[in-house]
């Protein structure tokens, strides 16, 4: 939403910008600001984005938030209403600004160092060092997955030319779906990859029923998610296909039950920057990369901290009292997929540890948990909004249910 | 977040990557090992990135000062999640840069496995086989596969045999004390205890709880039925205490 009322203020201070060496001053700009959110009413979106801008959505809040003293919005050295004024005005506080931004962020630096030595001799209590651990250790074993998928996003937008998809794909979406679906089988990464490519996906046109179907399918059905499954469940090879059936079949429902029943307005109506024809795909790479990175990023420490915090909370001595019910015993372990937040490449090492469920239950556990889990809802919130994640999380989470009990009851 | 920020930040969190990784081995406290050529390349690929952005910065302020100061002060991560006006998303990516250097978090150990039950998974089939044990006196081996052996081992190989167990203690419930090691498949998050309990002579006075040891002794079979979280006993002859080994985990 915020977009809507900080572009045409950069609209503005772009239309000053020269034109430099081959590049347009759009380009410019949009190099200069990392990655600018457009004005949704700005004359160089083009519509081709595959979700269409929701403007009736937008326009009274950017009243609002102009009309509101103390914004930045309000500010009035960038208001709108004065652009000739902006002008002359701003360079001198900005530079004061920024100054004093770095100054910041070296003084942090330089505390942070101070602060390592002081805290050198200190230990933290047992249950904070255990909640750290497990933070830290979220973190830092999804960091190279969401590199891996913020890059091939990164790659897609500088480097993919959008008709390319748009024709890789079937018109009909009874047939898109299931096709990006099986495509799920080339990303061989966890779910922290799948979201930032979804995301692009989306933005490069493909229909997002599709582009949905294959967030769902690609961390569940990959080469290596099925390889460490079938490590895990060793003699077991039906797990493998139940979890390969449950979960395409959980993906497919899901695209095709977007397209029916979906509303674009669900996915928040981002505006984004399409590769400019001639500009440097570098360039292009770069500031994608950066920004996807940063703020998928943001979202995973938020999905961290609620998975250690639930995972040092929830003793799973306390599920064994659910494991002699059949129906509950799926729901249970549903549940607990959701709150563990396990990587979909290490899941089924810890669906084979809780022996104790029917295989149903264990499948549920490895069909739910690379679709829906704490990390996972806090990454899609961040990505398409709070508004969609929820209510894909919530729908997901039941057909991965109906899924793995079906596919249980039938082949385990 | 301004753009001279986000470049610090990116840097700031390939080196903390690059710290545990590359220059020491404390990113086995929370990952496996083979994670960490994955860890090395991204820590590596954080900082060209950093680099890259400072360098795009510095570029855009040489070519229109005017227009770099005005629209430095950006606003990715903004965009519509709640924080309008507040910092952006990114900088939550402070905290486990923060967590890294400053806290440094041990290992999960004692804390995490007297929470959890001993896991000894049932390996597949109704009657399992075992390949023969190796040869060996004492016969070095995981807690993980002692306790399968132990427990499920119909054949009951490690009858009469010598072992030789590391792991960390834990208290047991009556009194007696557990040898503990915690298996990790991917993160720490997915942690699973196997435990031994630690009976005899040599095992008294009990180590203090945490503290790593070498347990050489004998399996001491006790007829109980096997489920996935029976705690196979063994008879100790010989205790040592030993530092905590590089990778806590099995």
């Amino acid at each position: 939403m915020i977009h809507a009322q900080l572009a045409p203020r950069q609209t503005v201070l772009c239309a000053d910008g020269p034109v430099k060496s081959g590049l347009t001053d759009r380009q410019l700009c949009d190099e200069a600001t990392g990655w600018s959110r457009r004005a949704t009413h700005s004359p160089f979106d083009a519509p081709a984005h595959g979700m269409p801008v929701n403007s009736r959505k937008d326009s009274p809040s950017t009243l609002r938030r102009v009309a509101t003293p103390g914004s930045r919005a309000a500010d009035p050295t960038v208001a709108p209403e004065h652009p000739p004024e902006s002008g002359p005005t701003p360079p001198s506080r900005a530079t004061r600004r920024r100054v004093g931004s770095l100054e910041l962020a070296v003084a942090g630096i330089t505390a942070l160092l101070l602060a390592q030595r002081l805290t050198g001799g200190w230990t933290a209590p047992a249950w904070m060092q255990t909640w750290t651990t497990v933070f830290v250790a979220i973190c830092v074993q999804a960091l190279p997955f969401l590199l891996f998928g913020t890059v091939l996003s990164a790659a897609i937008a500088a480097f993919v030319p959008a008709s390319f998809l748009q024709r890789a794909l079937p018109r009909n979406p009874l047939l898109a779906v299931p096709v990006a679906g099986v495509a799920g089988v080339v990303l061989p990464g966890c779910e922290c990859a799948s979201v930032p490519v979804a995301d692009r996906l989306i933005a490069r046109g493909v229909a997002p029923a599709a582009a949905l179907a294959f967030l769902l399918s690609s961390p569940a059905i990959n080469p290596v998610v099925l390889a460490a499954t079938a490590v895990a469940f060793r003699g077991h090879p039906e797990m493998v296909l139940a979890r390969f059936l449950a979960s395409l079949g959980t993906a497919v429902v899901m695209g095709l039950l977007w397209e029916r029943f979906g509303r674009p307005e669900w996915l928040r109506p981002k505006v984004r920057r399409d590769v400019p024809p001639g500009s440097g795909r570098f360039a292009v790479f770069r500031a994608t990369l950066e920004h996807d990175l940063l703020h998928a990023g943001g979202f995973l420490v938020i999905g961290g901290i609620t998975a250690a915090t639930l995972n040092v909370l929830v003793p799973r001595a306390v599920l064994k009292g659910a494991a002699g019910l059949p129906a509950v015993s799926v729901l249970v372990l549903a549940l607990l997929a959701v709150v563990l937040a396990v990587c979909s490449e290490a899941d089924a090492f810890v669906a084979a540890s809780l022996s104790v469920f029917p295989p149903a239950a264990r499948l549920a556990f490895m069909v739910v948990g690379p679709m829906v889990d704490t990390k996972l809802i806090a990454l899609q919130a961040g990505t398409f909004g709070r508004a969609f994640a929820w209510r894909f999380s919530a729908a997901t989470f039941l057909v991965a249910i109906a899924a793995s009990a079906l596919i249980g009851w039938w082949l385990l | 977040m301004r753009r001279e920020v986000r470049a610090i930040l990116l840097v700031l969190l390939g080196t903390a990557l690059l710290r545990i990784s590359l220059f020491s081995d404390s990113y086995l406290r929370y990952v496996r090992a083979a994670l960490r050529p994955y860890l090395i390349a991204t820590g590596a690929v954080l900082v060209l990135l950093g680099v890259a952005s400072a360098i795009a910065t510095v570029q855009a302020l040489r070519a229109d000062p005017d227009q770099a100061h005005a629209a430095a002060d950006d606003h990715g991560g903004d965009h519509g999640h709640g924080h309008h006006g507040g910092p952006g998303i990114a900088w939550l990516l402070t905290l486990p840069v923060l967590a890294i250097v400053l806290i440094a978090p041990p290992a999960l150990g004692s804390y995490t496995a007297q929470r959890s039950e001993s896991t000894t998974v049932k390996p597949a089939g109704a009657q399992p086989t075992f390949p023969p044990l190796p040869a060996g006196d004492p016969l070095t081996m995981t807690l993980g596969s002692f306790d399968v052996r132990a427990v499920w081992d119909t054949a009951a190989p490690l009858r009469g045999r010598r072992v030789r167990l590391t792991g960390f203690v834990t208290a047991g419930k009556g009194g007696g004390w557990y040898l503990t090691r915690l298996t990790i498949s991917c993160c720490a998050a997915d942690a699973l205890a196997s435990k031994v309990e630690i009976r005899g002579a040599a095992a008294n006075p009990a180590p203090p709880a945490g503290s790593w040891v070498e347990v050489i002794g004998t399996w001491l079979p006790d007829g109980k039925e096997a489920e996935p979280d029976t705690i196979p006993l063994l008879t100790a002859a010989q205790v040592t205490r030993i530092p905590e080994p590089k990778d806590p985990y099995e």
